[in-house]
């Protein structure tokens, strides 16, 4: 297991300390004018990078608390926050 | 409510010669043989709360403050009070008379749900590091100071007392639930060290 995850809390520690939250989707979509098919594709649909991922995770062994890091999912090693998240169309 | 009794979580196997009875509990003061050290010390009588509140900076339990930054802790007027993120804190009562217990919502008492032990004496670094890979002796740190995490692979809150060269003391609570079985796992860990169980007297003596 070479995953390390950064707690802001406590720092550097091994990943079999930490469980995965899933991907940051963004902000919950709002409730006026949602309809099914929207809140199923927040809920269920992930875009499964591969490659660098914002993904959020709780330090279950440690502090509790829940973060967001950067996680290259190809290398399953944790990442630098990419200078352009989005490739320009 | 006058006969109730609490027992620790912890069992030794070993024979107190001296003990005594403390607001219920029976307080092992010294076993028999407990050698030179390095010990393991039973504390789970000693009082312990939890404290959560939005406004963390404004409340100091005992008129003592919390300190700001999370893995902090600080030892004044007999208790030992961590910061373990932006909300909560624990105090741990460690010397002293039973403190009258704190007002207000913010207060938790852990003491029944918790197990809490001392490891002390030389070559505890040593018996740390068969137990966990939390950096319980980093020079960097300013004792005491905290770290949540496992030991023996359960979630614990960790305070190192004192660092230096080959031992660390280090205090730990972690789930009731899980007492014998750490203990069977910190005793055998340090059986090469020759680590023995031993009785609040020998924590008195730090």
């Amino acid at each position: 297991m070479a995953l390390t995850i950064t707690c802001p809390i406590c720092g550097k520690r091994n990943g079999y300390e930490f469980r995965f939250g899933g991907e940051e989707k963004g902000p919950r979509p709002a409730a006026h004018g949602l309809n099914p098919e929207t809140w199923c594709d927040y809920v269920h649909n992930n875009n499964c990078v591969a490659g660098v991922q914002k993904e959020w995770w709780s330090h279950r062994d440690g502090c509790g608390s829940w973060f967001t890091i950067f996680r290259n999912t190809l290398t399953n090693l944790e990442a630098d926050e990419p200078e352009e998240r989005y490739e320009q169309v | 409510m006058e006969n109730i009794k609490r027992v620790s979580p912890v069992v030794f196997k070993a024979r107190p010669v001296k003990t005594e009875i403390r607001d219920n509990w029976a307080v092992t003061l010294e076993y028999d043989a407990e050698g030179p050290g390095p010990y393991l010390i039973d504390l789970s009588h000693r009082t312990r709360w939890d404290v959560q509140d939005g406004n963390l900076d404004e409340i100091t339990p005992w008129e003592v403050a919390i300190p700001e930054t999370p893995g902090k802790s600080i030892m004044e007027k007999g208790f030992l009070i961590n910061r373990m993120n932006r909300t909560q804190a624990s105090v741990w009562h460690l010397t002293g008379e039973q403190p009258d217990a704190p007002d207000g919502p913010a207060y938790t008492e852990t003491t029944d749900a918790t197990m809490f032990v001392a490891l002390i004496g030389r070559k505890t670094y040593a018996i740390a590091e068969k137990l966990t890979s939390l950096d319980l002796a980093n020079p960097a740190q300013k004792t005491p100071f905290l770290l949540q995490g496992p030991i023996a692979h359960v979630p614990c809150q960790v305070v190192t007392l004192a660092q230096s060269g080959e031992h660390c003391d280090i205090l730990f609570t972690c789930s009731r639930g899980y007492a014998q079985s750490m203990v069977g796992a910190i005793l055998e860990a340090g059986e090469e060290f020759g680590l023995r169980p031993a009785g609040e007297a020998a924590f008195s003596k730090i």
